[in-house]
């Protein structure tokens, strides 16, 4: 009896040894396997599609709303931000390369010197700041039109974040890890709850959407952002997003682009490494 | 022997009128101003784990139960303030405690 309680704990013991020791890349294979049992035969880029992957109405409402896509006019004014020249005359280009369509893919990623994980939102309010500009607001207006921009160029190439071998970057996916899956706010649920487990699942008449893919539509366009807004701009950043749910489980919402939420994108890209970037995105 | 039981009776009766004699109730306003005390550190001590809730004191919540308590005192309504502070003290209490249980959270509770 005794001999089987010992077997039993020490598997228990190297079972929750292995858990913890569980780096990015196994991290990725499970999550990857988990969405893929639990919608069989979804194509991997089609989760970037997220909720409208899963309702073929829904699909067919998005697909028209598509076919002219109320984001266009904010995309060509985020255009317009890249080309026009700083007052010192420099540009945005200075800051990230002539080719914008080579920004996007390369955010979140991880900055040894500072310690810390860089966004691209980040990076854009630095160039100005570095410039002797005014810094965009952080969740939406001018940032996010110029974030849709870069997502709009690189539309086709796929996320590739890289977690490298450095303890510091670890612990920061690791934080951003135990964010996703930590239950918060009056309510009691973590990002996992809706978007992992009860992905496909209907809260009220909304479909949640899977985790895996999320990121690849950010900046998002969303009809709910757009009726609150006087011009009928409804783009909205990914940091806009995480503080929305966290309000929505009734959580104090930690500020755009504070380390948290940084530490959170860090992982919630990782997460989606290898799916098609389709930004800007249209959601309801 | 008389005497003994004078002595006996008179510290009965001092023992007795000490049992009873009723402490000098806190005021509303003392009360409030124990209570934003406690609310305060419960409120801080979610924070200081990321664990606190939405509508304890985040300027765009409409609830805001501890600035609003502060104004209810503010406007001489202790009643209405300590109401409201049971509430935000409570929540604070429940989000330091739900931040401490989830402290371990990780894929391995979705089945991955």
């Amino acid at each position: 009896m005794r001999t089987i309680a010992t077997l039993l704990l020490s598997a228990g013991l190297v079972a929750s040894a292995s858990q913890t020791l569980a780096g990015p890349k196994e991290d990725l294979e499970k999550f990857r396997a988990y969405f893929e049992q639990k919608f069989p035969g979804m194509q991997l880029d089609d989760f970037g599609n997220g909720a409208y992957a899963l309702d073929a109405s829904k699909r067919l409402q998005w697909e028209s709303m598509e076919e002219f896509p109320p984001y266009e006019e904010f995309v060509d004014k985020g255009r317009e931000i890249w080309e026009k020249p700083f007052k010192n005359g420099k540009s945005f280009a200075d800051c990230f390369g002539k080719d914008p369509s080579k920004v996007r893919v390369r955010y979140p990623h991880w900055d040894s010197k500072t310690q810390q994980v860089v966004t691209l939102e980040g990076d854009i309010n630095k160039c100005l700041k570095e410039n002797g500009e005014k810094p965009f607001k952080w969740k939406k207006g001018p940032i996010a039109w110029l974030s849709a921009f870069f997502g709009y160029e690189a539309r086709g190439q796929k996320i590739n974040v890289k977690i490298p071998d450095d303890p510091k970057a670890l612990e920061a996916y690791e934080k951003g890890k135990h964010f996703f899956y930590a239950k918060r706010g009056q309510l009691n649920m973590a990002c996992a709850d809706c978007h992992v487990k009860y992905a496909g699942h209907f809260i009220r008449g909304n479909l949640l959407s899977p985790a895996l893919g999320h990121v690849t539509h950010f900046p998002v366009y969303r009809a709910k952002w757009a009726k609150k807004s006087k011009n009928g701009d409804g783009l909205g950043t990914l940091h806009r997003r995480y503080g929305g749910c966290n309000k929505q489980v009734r959580a104090r919402p930690f500020k755009a682009q504070s380390e948290e939420y940084r530490d959170l994108e860090f992982f919630h890209q990782y997460m989606s490494n290898g799916l098609t970037i389709n930004a800007p995105g249209y959601r309801e | 022997m008389k005497k003994s039981i004078v002595a006996v009776g008179m510290a009965l009766l001092i023992a007795g009128c000490n049992a009873t004699t009723p402490e000098k109730p806190m005021s509303l306003k003392e009360q409030y101003e124990a209570a934003l005390a406690r609310t305060k550190a419960a409120v801080e001590k979610a924070a200081s784990v990321d664990g606190e809730w939405r509508d304890i004191r985040w300027k765009k919540s409409k609830k805001r139960y501890l600035p609003k308590a502060i104004e209810a005192a503010k406007a001489g309504d202790y009643e209405k303030a300590l109401k409201l502070l049971k509430i935000a003290e409570f929540q604070a209490e429940m989000g330091y405690k739900q931040a401490i249980a989830e402290k371990n959270a990780g894929p391995q509770l979705y089945g991955m």
